[in-house]
């Protein structure tokens, strides 16, 4: 009986407890957004896109050691990491942290967020219209091609994620999808994004630091040149050449002498005139180069053949330098990545505070390379090389440099467009993946041209153990972190590495 | 209707029946008055007492008209009613009370009380107080307790109560963050019931839960917890005693938050007499004990180019590190990197404390009170370190009458804290190349008085490295706190000795403060950067707000039986809010505030604020049953409603059941005389946990630089983390209570344990994420003895002694939740756990060191039966590392493993157990001699036994793998073949000459003799001359001496911070835990 009463005073407690408390214990935070409140006008909708934006500062890092620490363009210093000599080395672990693709899927989640969400607004907001939305969608779908293409090129195999994780009932356990899947996914993204992206936001740093439809033309053609569809590469340039919005800062003035402006232009205050997309770092938001490339403690430094035999030097002339070489791309002294590191085209640095040089994610003259390419095998040799001739001209390219392929030899064309391009976007993140496309076009077709460059860098004491790997192509993609496994069982690693 | 208000109507509701009921019985009885007259005199000596009270009272006791007693002793008051009382009471005497019953005239003697010295009411029979409001004999206490008295850590130096406990009570463990002035410290009971998040146990500070953690979302720039050590800043003077509620029975009854364990802190009140003054005073000094001997400038300037030439050859550039060209043409680097700097030396000094308390108690029939100020200041043994507090404390007790009485407690903590700017400057000051100077030289190579603080050197630049005095000299860390907590409380009694309610309401403010300044003349960096003259503050308001309905009824039924039952109603609501400022690059050394014009600009910089709000409500139902005093019956139930959970999940409940069984009372058992106790007890639980986080249920977007972005993730499924408590106990007492044995085993186990930081795939955007993740099981005994083996009339000897043991183990977890540390074996310094579901926590794996390869010979590949492994093309195959992963072939002068499967080739597939670093039994023991009553001797001493401690001191001072200076140790290594050593050769990160292994693993059982006290108490006749009440003198030493075979420096080293069961324990302490001396004098007016 006393038990009785003892439940009925307690169930008359919990009934008071959850009716007339519930309330009481029911807390918003005070200082944030909560989702509720959020996706309710277009102002929520843009703020949400420029936040996608505003993460890809964080993934910088990443793209340039994915895209040029098994190229021949870095050098090491004292204070390189182990991590980052050992995939030098060819000793590239599933440990290795440079292996973690953390910052990309965060954008790609962001990215998703929007895509779930910014519908909501238009039943809030009225003048939030179907084409507004589309253009945002746009924005952030071409976001997300963007990064899978990186990690399509960098890993091979990954999981499409595209819903936004926002609550713990979202984890989900994703296999891997096959290069195709990923490969269809980004080019199905871009072909709305194309579709729906506006060609101007107004102002010059929205169209250089925003996806504009020209800057989606230009990751359209990157895409489909790595998927070996020439006709589309070249559609898609023509779009962007056909837009008339860019064009090359030549390295001369009007009257031929150098053009001193040049670096300043086109590297250290970006948004230049043949920019199509850059990351738009300020003085509020530094890139991470001052460790990498500028303090004393830099992790790296220009290779050794980046001047004697990327850009080579006039032996009878030193006044006559190729515009990028030499306090541009790199500062042939003491080898620092001058692209980055450099204030300007004399000799003062950046500082911790001043390092915000862009990242260039497309410039004009990629366009016109990549054109160049994809002509090359479709039996337009001469018209690639016409191409090619633009860049060298306007860049005052050395004639040590010149080659003179054969215009009906793709082969050959491709390999001097791999130099150009070597010599053009140095340091941009793009050197690996030239090699790796060059290498694996048909089948691998040119496998010896990887390998050739690997030998030349590889230490002379691990020169075997390192071509031995790269011989066999499934080590040309990066392991899946060891995170990655533990934490997904449907996670299998790359074969390579398993 | 919302909770608060509904309490506080119910509040106001009884206050006012207490009026009226108050008003109408006096509009009764305001009709006949009587004049009563008389006298009172002093019993002894028969003389007047002038200013005498004389007081009506009704029959509550309850105040209706007072007088006093003139110069003769004479007084005259008119009563309202005949049938009341009367009272005649002066300060220093016992109290007459006597029925008016018509009579007239009273002659009244007063007897003085014969003892005034007493500072604690002694009652009968003590109370165990689990905090709740029950109250219960500790002889019929039904739960596992254990309690610790003021005078038993009176004698320590301890600045806080925390410090006072360690090692004291049976199951409790206290590990200290650091050894710096105002370090905070973690106390776990019966072993961490959670794998992260809060850990600490509930405090319970006068019934009354004490908030001793900072909100997680609390920014406070560059400060931590370490820094919030006021938390628990109560004087140790203040406090009468401290109870642990360990078993699940106990703390089941604060529900949530108390599945850690919860403590109950009581301050003294006042009692009945003349006012006491009480003055403690205490000195003390400590020291730094020598480190371990490290290298000079000499000897780590032949290590270093020795070191860089082994890893590929190539010399040491001396033309760019000319730290090592001891170049006379270059005079600047020649005078600044030719010394021989003792930095530690540089940056210790003797530590002193100062301890002063002085309280005041007394009172008289209606009103009782006790009062402290305490002021304590402690400089610490590092430069640049040191605290300030003042407190004050007052209890007020107010008797309105027999039914209704008031309390008033307010404390006040005002502390100072100085810490240094860095807290890894003794680190530093270690690693630091003792060939630098700490004073500039000039190129004519005269000292200068600057500090040599240069922009980077061989070892780097700020914040990797910088000079260590400079930085304990002139950086600025300085916390301030003010914390002040009203407590009040009214108890009505309904019916006399029957039901009783008591209403509290508690405001806990606690604002802090902390200012830093990072002057550019410690880091010499060049002033464009934000780590120059970097200049931040921050602060921090807290108000907590709880309330506690409690009704106690406590029938009167025949005898043998006797009931007591508990309502209680509690509430909490704590609000924070924070602003933090951090700007860089004022113009000067001196301009230390970011009020300075200076820079904000980048995201180093910041301006930020933040608030947050956290609520609480809870209903508990417990009654206790007794029969015959043999048979004992506790039940209880909790109801829990927590803000940080949706409404899902937001609410607990927490049943528990516990009971006891006097065997020594059965008649069967009276033969047995010596038999004083002998008692069974056994009980059941659950308490409850919650997330350390606000408003993780919803999903939060965050403003960045350009857009708003998704900051975490909706946790729709995040429940309560519960304990679910069994605990069996026995209490013995034998021999007139001279011996007393009480001893416990318990199984705890955490059911839907939270883990904060879940790994999950980032492709979801994330990296981690709070779950429930599973079962832990936490099982092990207590026992406590107490005995006094010697008791004649000048000697009493004493002798206590406690022993535990907890294991650790999992019985299920998410498959989420990694299955190893992750650490790659293959690299330098770490060790492999595995995660092993039912076996206990604590085991580490790695490679077995055999020395080092004396010559090229020695490292040939041997299979197992010694004969050379010869390759495929007859070629010696030489000792391999991780082939073929990683390939390193092993070098003459290298660290040796041992190839267990015999392939030539050191692997993953070469580890072995090397040892498990849990104590399998921890405790403490102490003597105490008394002689007289006066001098009395005692010792502490505490052991754990049976565990493996990695020696990371060792190893972090003889890899010889980066610019860190070394110890002397290193000079043994290998340089030349043939050599044959222990110590591998120098190698510049590179090699794999400090692989987790054996080399490091040591056994770490030891047994410390923590604290040997003298104490005089002065004799009655010397107090009477000097008109003393009490007086005592006493020396304190602290950790005197450690026995034990572990050769590093501390092996008492607990894990703080999270209960991983993936972690384990290292050592890095470069010094044994320092020694000091304390001299205290307490005197009582």
């Amino acid at each position: 009986m006393i038990q009785k009463i003892k439940y009925l005073i307690l169930l008359s407690f919990a009934v008071m407890l959850t009716t007339s408390c519930n309330k009481w214990l029911e807390l918003k935070p005070q200082d944030g957004i909560i989702r509720q409140d959020f996706w309710k006008t277009k102002e929520d909708v843009n703020a949400a896109v420029l936040g996608c934006y505003a993460s890809l500062f964080n993934t910088t890092s990443s793209l340039f050691i994915w895209g040029e620490i098994r190229g021949d363009m870095l050098g090491t210093t004292l204070k390189t990491t182990s991590e980052q000599l050992d995939i030098i080395n060819g000793n590239i672990l599933s440990s290795n942290s440079i292996t973690k693709w953390n910052p990309i899927y965060q954008t790609i989640n962001y990215c998703n967020t929007v895509i779930d969400f910014a519908p909501l607004a238009l039943t809030t907001d009225q003048t939030f219209k179907q084409a507004d939305l589309n253009a945002a969608l746009a924005q952030v779908r071409a976001l997300r091609a963007y990064m899978y293409f990186e990690l399509l090129r960098t890993f091979g195999e990954v999981p499409l994620k595209l819903k936004s994780t926002s609550s713990d009932a979202d984890l989900v356990q994703l296999a891997k999808n096959t290069k195709k899947e990923v490969y269809d996914q980004i080019v199905a993204d871009l072909t709305f994004a194309e579709a729906n992206a506006p060609t101007t936001y107004g102002d010059r740093i929205g169209d250089k630091g925003k996806m504009t439809r020209y800057a989606i033309n230009s990751l359209q053609a990157d895409v489909y040149l790595w998927g070996e569809d020439y006709a589309n590469t070249i559609t898609a340039c023509n779009k962007v050449i056909a837009s008339n919005q860019f064009g090359l800062i030549s390295g001369k003035n009007p009257d031929g002498s150098v053009n001193t402006q040049w670096f300043n232009t086109v590297f250290y205050n970006g948004n230049s005139n043949e920019s199509i997309f850059e990351f738009q770092y300020s003085s509020s938001v530094l890139n991470p180069f001052y460790n990498m490339f500028i303090s004393s403690s830099k992790q790296f430094a220009g290779s050794a053949i980046v001047m004697d035999q990327v850009y080579t030097v006039d032996l009878l002339d030193d006044q006559n330098k190729d515009i990028r070489g030499d306090l541009s791309s790199i500062k042939a002294g003491d080898l620092t990545i001058w692209k980055f590191a450099g204030a300007d085209n004399v000799k003062n640095l950046r500082t911790s505070t001043t390092s915000y040089a862009h990242w260039f994610v497309y410039r004009y003259s990629d366009i016109l390379l990549m054109k160049a390419e994809a002509l090359a095998w479709t039996q337009k040799g001469q018209d690639a090389l016409d191409l090619v001739n633009v860049i060298r001209t306007r860049a005052n390219a050395l004639p040590g440099t010149l080659m003179n392929p054969d215009p009906t030899s793709a082969v050959d064309v491709t390999d001097y467009i791999m130099a150009e391009r070597q010599r053009e976007f140095a340091f941009e993140g793009k050197r690996w993946f030239d090699i790796l496309r060059n290498a694996k076009r048909n089948n691998y077709a040119h496998l010896d041209y990887l390998l050739s460059i690997e030998t030349d860098i590889a230490p002379s004491d691990k020169q075997t153990f390192i071509i031995n790997k790269y011989k066999d192509v499934r080590s040309h993609y990066l392991p899946i972190n060891i995170y990655e496994i533990q934490t997904d069982k449907n996670l299998i690693q790359n074969p390579f590495y398993q | 209707m919302r909770m608060k208000s509904f309490l506080t109507r119910i509040f106001y509701c009884l206050i006012a029946l207490v009026l009226l009921s108050g008003t109408t019985v006096m509009a009764q009885q305001a009709k006949e008055k009587i004049t009563i007259r008389g006298k009172v005199i002093d019993k002894t000596d028969r003389t007047p007492i002038y200013g005498g009270s004389v007081v009506e009272r009704d029959q509550d006791m309850r105040y209706v008209t007072g007088v006093a007693t003139d110069l003769n002793g004479n007084f005259a008051i008119k009563i309202s009613n005949p049938k009341n009382i009367i009272s005649f009471s002066y300060i220093g005497y016992k109290t007459v009370i006597l029925p008016v019953n018509g009579q007239a005239n009273f002659n009244i003697e007063l007897e003085p009380l014969s003892n005034q010295l007493g500072e604690v009411v002694i009652s009968a029979n003590t109370k165990t107080n689990n905090g709740t409001g029950l109250n219960i004999d500790a002889r019929s206490s039904t739960i596992a307790t254990s309690t610790l008295k003021a005078e038993d850590v009176q004698d320590l130096g301890a600045s806080s109560i925390d410090q006072a406990l360690a090692g004291r009570l049976s199951g409790v463990d206290v590990g200290t963050t650091s050894g710096d002035p105002g370090a905070g410290m973690s106390i776990r009971i019966r072993g961490t019931a959670s794998l992260n998040g809060s850990s600490n146990p509930l405090i319970v500070v006068d019934g009354m839960p004490y908030e001793t953690q900072i909100p997680s979302d609390f920014n406070f720039g560059t400060a931590d917890e370490q820094g919030y050590a006021q938390l628990l800043n109560i004087a140790p003077t203040d406090i009468m005693d401290i109870t642990v509620l360990k078993d699940a029975a106990s703390t089941a009854l604060w529900g949530s938050r108390a599945a850690n364990g919860v403590l109950i802190i009581n301050t003294k009140r006042g009692s009945i007499g003349k006012p006491a003054i009480t003055y403690n005073v205490k000195f003390s000094g400590a020291k730094q004990p020598n480190s371990i001997p490290m290298l000079t400038g000499d000897q780590y300037s032949t290590l270093i180019p020795e070191m860089v030439m082994n890893r590929d050859g190539l010399p040491l550039d001396i033309t760019t590190n000319k730290e090592f060209a001891y170049d006379p043409n270059d005079p600047l680097n020649y005078y600044n990197y030719s010394r021989n700097s003792d930095w530690i030396d540089a940056i210790t000094k003797l530590g002193y404390s100062q301890d002063h308390n002085i309280s005041m108690q007394g009172g008289g029939e209606k009103a009782r009170y006790y009062a402290s100020v305490g002021y304590f200041n402690q400089t610490g043994t590092t430069v640049g370190t040191g605290l300030n507090r003042i407190t004050a404390k007052i209890n007020l007790d107010y008797n309105v009458s027999s039914r209704i009485r008031f309390r008033t407690d307010i404390t006040y903590t005002h502390v100072v804290t100085d810490f240094n700017y860095n807290k890894t400057i003794r680190g530093v000051a270690y690693n630091k190349m003792p060939n630098m100077s700490i004073y500039q030289y000039d190129e004519y190579g005269n000292l200068t008085p600057n500090y040599f603080s240069p922009a980077q050197n061989i070892q780097g630049q700020y914040d990797a490295t910088f000079n260590p005095l400079a930085m304990a000299l002139v950086g600025v860390n300085h916390q301030l706190g003010e914390r002040i907590t009203p407590h009040f409380q009214l108890q009505y009694t309904f019916i006399p000795s029957v039901l009783t309610a008591t209403f509290d309401v508690q405001y806990d403010i606690n604002n802090s403060k902390t200012q830093t300044f990072l002057p550019q003349l410690a880091t010499g960096r060049p002033t464009t950067e934000t780590s120059v003259n970097r200049a931040t503050d921050a602060d921090g308001d807290g108000l907590n707000i709880q309330t506690k309905t409690n009704f106690i009824y406590q029938p009167k039924l025949k005898e043998g039986h006797s009931f007591q039952a508990l309502l209680s109603i509690q509430s909490s609501d704590s609000r924070s809010i924070s602003h933090n400022v951090a700007t860089a690059n004022t113009a000067s050394d001196v301009l230390q505030d970011p009020s300075n014009p200076s820079r904000t600009q980048n995201s180093d910089l910041t301006l930020s604020s933040g608030a947050s709000q956290y609520r609480s409500v809870g209903a508990l139902i417990s009654a206790q049953y007794g029969y015959l005093d043999r048979y004992l019956i506790n039940v209880g139930i909790r109801g829990d409603g927590n803000s940080r959970f949706g409404p899902n999940n937001r609410y607990g409940f927490f049943p528990s059941a516990s009971g006891r069984w006097r065997i020594s009372g059965e008649p069967f058992m009276k033969k047995f005389k010596f038999l004083d106790e002998l008692s069974l007890r056994a009980s059941y639980g659950h308490s409850g946990n919650v997330p350390g986080s606000n408003y993780s249920f919803y999903n939060t977007y965050q403003p960045g630089i350009w857009g708003v972005y998704p900051s975490n993730m909706e946790l729709t499924n995040l429940r309560w983390e519960t304990l679910i408590g069994k605990n069996l106990g026995f209490n013995l007492g034998i021999l007139k209570n001279r011996v007393k044995i009480d001893a416990e085993i318990y199984q705890n186990t955490t059911k839907d344990m939270f883990y904060n930081n879940l790994q999950i795939s980032s492709f979801t955007g994330f990296t981690g994420v709070s779950m429930n993740v599973g079962t832990m099981d936490n099982d092990g005994f207590e026992i406590n003895i107490n005995t006094i083996p010697i008791k004649t009339k000048n000697w009493t000897i004493g002798f206590d002694f406690n022993i535990s043991k907890n294991i650790n183990t999992l019985r299920s977890i998410s498959e989420f939740y990694p299955k190893t540390n992750g650490t790659k074996i293959t690299s330098n310094g770490v060790y492999q756990t595995f995660l092993q579901i039912g076996n206990p926590f604590g085991s580490y794996y790695g490679f077995r060191f055999k020395g080092v390869y004396k010559d090229a010979d020695a490292t040939i590949a041997r299979d197992a039966s010694g004969t050379e492994i010869i390759g495929p093309n007859g070629q010696k195959v030489q000792m391999r590392f991780n082939y073929p992963a990683t390939n390193y072939l092993f070098q003459p002068g290298d660290a040796m493993y041992e190839d267990v499967n015999h392939d030539g080739n050191i692997d993953y597939k070469d580890i072995v157990y090397l040892g498990n670093g849990i104590p399998k039994l921890t405790g403490g023991f102490g003597p105490s001699v008394t002689y007289k009553n006066n001098l009395k001797l005692s010792a502490f001493f505490s052991y754990r036994w049976g565990y493996q401690l990695i020696n990371g001191t060792k190893m972090n001072t003889t890899n010889m793998y980066n610019f860190n200076n070394q110890s002397t140790a290193v000079l043994g290594r290998w340089r030349n073949p043939g050599d044959i050593t222990n110590m591998p050769r120098a190698l510049y990160n590179s090699g794999y000459n400090w692989l987790g292994s054996d080399r490091y693993v040591e056994d770490a059982s030891f047994i410390r003799l923590r604290s040997v006290t003298l104490r005089y108490n002065f004799t009655p006749k010397f107090l009477e001359k000097f008109k003393f009440k009490a007086a005592s003198f006493y020396v304190t030493t602290e950790n005197l001496f450690t026995w034990t075979k572990y050769t590093g420096q501390d092996p008492d080293v607990s894990s703080g911070g999270d209960n991983n069961p993936l972690s384990y324990n290292v050592d890095n302490s470069m010094t044994p835990p320092g020694k000091s001396v304390l001299f205290g004098l307490t005197v009582g007016f």
